[in-house]
């Protein structure tokens, strides 16, 4: 599975796209199975928003205990808030946060779908 | 006949560009040219014998200092900006107008954009082909932006450092 | 200190009105990003993983009173209420909108304050030594040259697009507290034998994923030659300096190719042709130097009564002094060394309430002078040994009271990946693990000087090239790993570690370095820190110890 990620222009807060709309919330994004070309069609899409976001790139997920998160430490961080202070997205709590801070299985340091495909 | 952006006598304006760029493979036309570094010496001499104007396209790796002898014959040094990350042509600028006394037009070429205007300006160049599609308003009005500066250079501004001391 | 006047103050007034427009042709999309990256990079504005960062320039890591509490007001009205300083002696808010920004640095420049050029291919913030001015072993007040170069460097029209970023440091002292070896350029405050002033110039020192010792380019540097000197390297450096491959691009690889007496050779040939039309006249020199002019200091008993009650009565107070307090230029006065690595706490960082209570200690025991270290400690340089106690009482109620300056638990950390866009691995929580480790401050203080410096990339912003314990953030097989060298300095004896081994995972980091900690105690001899007994052993007894358990 992946995700569709970028950060805001305005303010530069990490989005994740659900259904031609960005979202701050990982829970809340679309998930694209591995070969649905409709994540590389939303990918174009978002590309082409360069007065909403910077940089969007799609992601890898991975599945733990029935929930997708994202497969890199990286992208965890991001969907997340940074681990030495309590005062990233996580402080919203809530059951998803939580599934998502005790999934397991992380690994790749960049989740970047594009740049790991380029190697 | 296209257009450039001049600055004559401190004021920006729009010229129309006598000048047609030969590639090296292509055929020389009549009128005035500018060419590349490899042509200007290979062919350079009777190119300026022939009665016309002659301006001369330097690449960011290429040495100004290559035309030393040949400048007061020359009408204009194109410096080229590959990129406009690539600041080898502020040198150049630079070294043409305070070391060699180039007193032609010095143009900026390539990847010129207008928030790089106040640099080029202060490095002697004269003459812009942006590429952000600027006009002569944006090259003013971008060049006016600071009213001090702080360190010599090309275009005779008075550095804070001697501003201070009047 | 300097005090900006109207030229200073509508520079920042003009720079900032600039930076307003472009970040208005960003949004309406006038700007692409790729023309606008290098744009807010050159005002200190980055992208990273959660939001913008925006790096605040402490010209030579000085700042007064009024200035601290700006940053502190701009911690709590734009980020989330704190601000990290760095290994360059600035201050970065990790949570900003772009949209803020132009606001944020118009709020800057009305304490005389910048963004500019914190980042992008430029001359960046100029380090200087932070006991500037209080230490009685300097020749020269090396900021009286920080400041002239601050102003030769601001928007420098020839030296905006270079091929790499590049950093100056300068020191008057015999011990080097800016780290000069590892900066692009180091320069060294020297008298000559007749008295004249001048500068040992070293070029080609850095980081990053070649470190490279600067090189001694001119032994001297007559004073008044610095800055057609500086334009001569840099004119050198921007013509031949490498284009094509941005890991190549800074002047330590250029030095290294051409070999350091090549570059000395051409650096001469074209400081002949520059002339002295660029050099600063003398009559601006005085002006800068009036600034800094010393302070009116008591004439004070070498032995203040208040202080040594103190010590007496409160260990913790005498613990404070015995790490944190360094020797001050007149008698009765002390510099006071404030630790923002409280165990526990993310290095370098800083509340805006702490930001607070350090400006108000300034005012009221301390002159108006703050200053940064480039290990991320803050610096009050004139503090009266009668006022010490009340000093420490007031940060020990703001929480920034740890005695641990030098110590296993000072430790240098990059923001890592908890923040950074480049990062492969985190740095705060291993220097938090590694800290803990030294909680017990009688064990650090058995061990004594020891300098640990970690970094998420191969960048080395966190200097783990020259630590005494080096660590590097590694993506192994898709894991945080990390590299450890050992016997790095960036201080005057200055050196690149040596790699101990293979790469350790995230969670046995601490351990290890405890064990090279344990190692280094079972090894040294009388008076040795860690570094003199590495020097001497040799990575073996080190090695043998942290890898015994993993075969």
């Amino acid at each position: 599975m992946k995700a569709l990620t970028a950060n805001r222009l305005t303010d530069g807060e990490v989005v994740f796209w659900r259904q031609g709309q960005w979202v701050e919330r990982f829970a809340e994004a679309d998930l694209f199975a591995g070969d649905d070309p409709a994540g590389e069609a939303a990918e174009g899409r978002a590309k082409t928003q360069v007065l909403v976001v910077v940089e969007p790139y799609l992601i890898d997920l991975v599945e733990s205990e029935g929930l997708w998160a994202p497969l890199s430490y990286r992208e965890r961080i991001r969907a997340l808030g940074p681990t030495n202070l309590n005062h990233g997205k996580q402080t919203e709590g809530g059951a998803a946060i939580a599934a998502l801070k005790h999934a397991h299985g992380a690994s790749r340091s960049t989740g970047r779908v594009d740049l790991i495909r380029r190697k | 006949m296209p257009t450039y952006i001049r600055l004559r006598g401190g004021v920006f304006g729009l010229a129309e560009d006598g000048f047609t760029t030969v590639a090296d493979d292509e055929v020389l036309p009549p009128g005035d040219v500018i060419v590349s570094l490899t042509r200007f010496q290979a062919d350079g001499e009777r190119l300026l014998s022939e009665g016309r104007q002659v301006g001369v396209r330097i690449a960011s790796d290429e040495a100004v200092e290559a035309l030393a002898y040949d400048l007061p014959q020359i009408a204009v040094v194109a410096l080229e900006y590959p990129k406009f990350r690539d600041g080898r042509a502020f040198t150049s600028a630079r070294v043409l107008r305070e070391r060699l006394g180039f007193k032609g037009e010095v143009r900026a070429v390539g990847d010129v954009l207008r928030t790089q205007a106040g640099f080029m300006v202060r490095c002697g160049f004269d003459a812009f082909e942006p590429a952000d599609g600027s006009s002569v308003e944006d090259w003013d009005r971008a060049t006016r932006r600071f009213r001090h500066v702080y360190q010599r250079a090309a275009d005779g501004r008075v550095p804070a450092f001697e501003a201070r001391g009047v | 200190m300097y005090r900006y006047d109207t030229i200073d103050r509508e520079m920042l007034a003009d720079r900032s009105a600039e930076f307003r427009e472009q970040v208005e042709r960003r949004l309406a999309g006038d700007l692409a990003e790729d023309q606008f990256k290098p744009l807010r990079l050159m005002n200190g504005l980055y992208l990273q993983l959660h939001a913008y960062m925006l790096r605040v320039a402490i010209p030579y890591g000085a700042l007064n009173p009024t200035q601290l509490r700006k940053l502190a007001w701009i911690g709590r009205t734009y980020d989330k209420g704190y601000g990290h300083f760095t290994t360059r002696q600035n201050l970065q808010f990790h949570w900003i909108k772009l949209a803020d920004t132009p606001d944020i640095l118009d709020h800057l420049a009305s304490v005389d304050m910048h963004a500019i050029q914190t980042s992008g291919n430029c001359i960046r913030n100029i380090t200087a030594d932070p006991y500037a001015g209080a230490t009685a072993e300097e020749i020269d007040d090396p900021r009286v040259w920080a400041e002239a170069m601050r102003q030769w460097s601001t928007l420098h029209p020839e030296f905006s697009f270079l091929p790499r970023k590049f950093k100056i440091a300068i020191t008057a002292a015999p011990k080097d507290r800016t780290a000069a070896k590892v900066h692009d350029i180091g320069l060294v405050v020297r008298r000559a034998r007749d008295g004249q002033l001048g500068f040992e110039v070293m070029v080609g020192g850095g980081m990053g994923r070649t470190p490279y010792i600067g090189s001694t380019i001119r032994e001297f540097l007559p004073a008044n030659r610095l800055f057609s000197y500086l334009e001569a390297i840099l004119r050198v450096y921007n013509r031949h300096g490498r284009r094509d491959n941005s890991y190549k691009a800074r002047i330590k690889i250029l030095v290294a190719a051409l070999g350091a007496e090549e570059f000395a050779r051409q650096v001469e040939a074209e400081w002949e042709k520059v002339g002295a039309s660029v050099d600063l006249p003398d009559t601006e020199l005085a002006r800068i130097r009036g600034a800094f002019a010393p302070m009116s200091f008591e004439t004070l008993p070498a032995v203040s009564e208040a202080h040594e009650a103190a010590k007496a009565s409160d260990p913790a107070y005498a613990r404070f002094v015995r790490n944190n307090v360094k020797p001050h230029k007149k008698a009765g006065y002390g510099i006071v060394e404030i630790s923002l690595k409280t165990v526990g706490e993310t290095p370098g960082d800083a509340t805006a309430e702490q930001m607070e209570a350090v400006a108000d200690l300034a005012e009221r025991y301390g002159q108006d002078d703050i200053r940064v270290t480039h290990e991320q400690n803050l610096v009050l340089p004139h503090v009266r040994l009668d006022d010490l106690p009340s000093v420490h009482a007031a940060l020990r109620a703001a929480g920034l009271a740890s005695a641990n300056i030098n110590l296993a638990s000072d430790i240098i950390a990059c923001p890592g990946l908890d923040y950074c866009a480049l990062a492969n691995a985190r740095s705060i929580s291993v220097a938090q693990h590694i800290a803990q480790k030294f909680a017990d401050p009688d064990r650090a203080e058995r061990v004594g000087e020891l300098k640990i410096k970690i970094s998420g990339c191969i960048n080395a912003c966190g200097h783990h090239h020259v630590g005494h314990i080096g660590i590097l953030g590694v993506d192994k097989k898709g894991e945080e790993f990390y590299q450890l060298t050992l016997g790095g300095s960036g201080a005057e004896d200055a050196a690149v570690g040596q790699a101990l081994g293979p790469a350790l995972p995230y969670d046995r980091v601490a351990d290890a370095v405890d064990t090279l900690v344990e190692t280094y105690l079972r090894e040294r001899h009388d008076g040795e820190r860690f570094l003199d007994t590495f020097r001497r052993t040799g990575v073996a007894p080190f090695k043998e110890a942290v890898y015994a358990d993993v075969h």
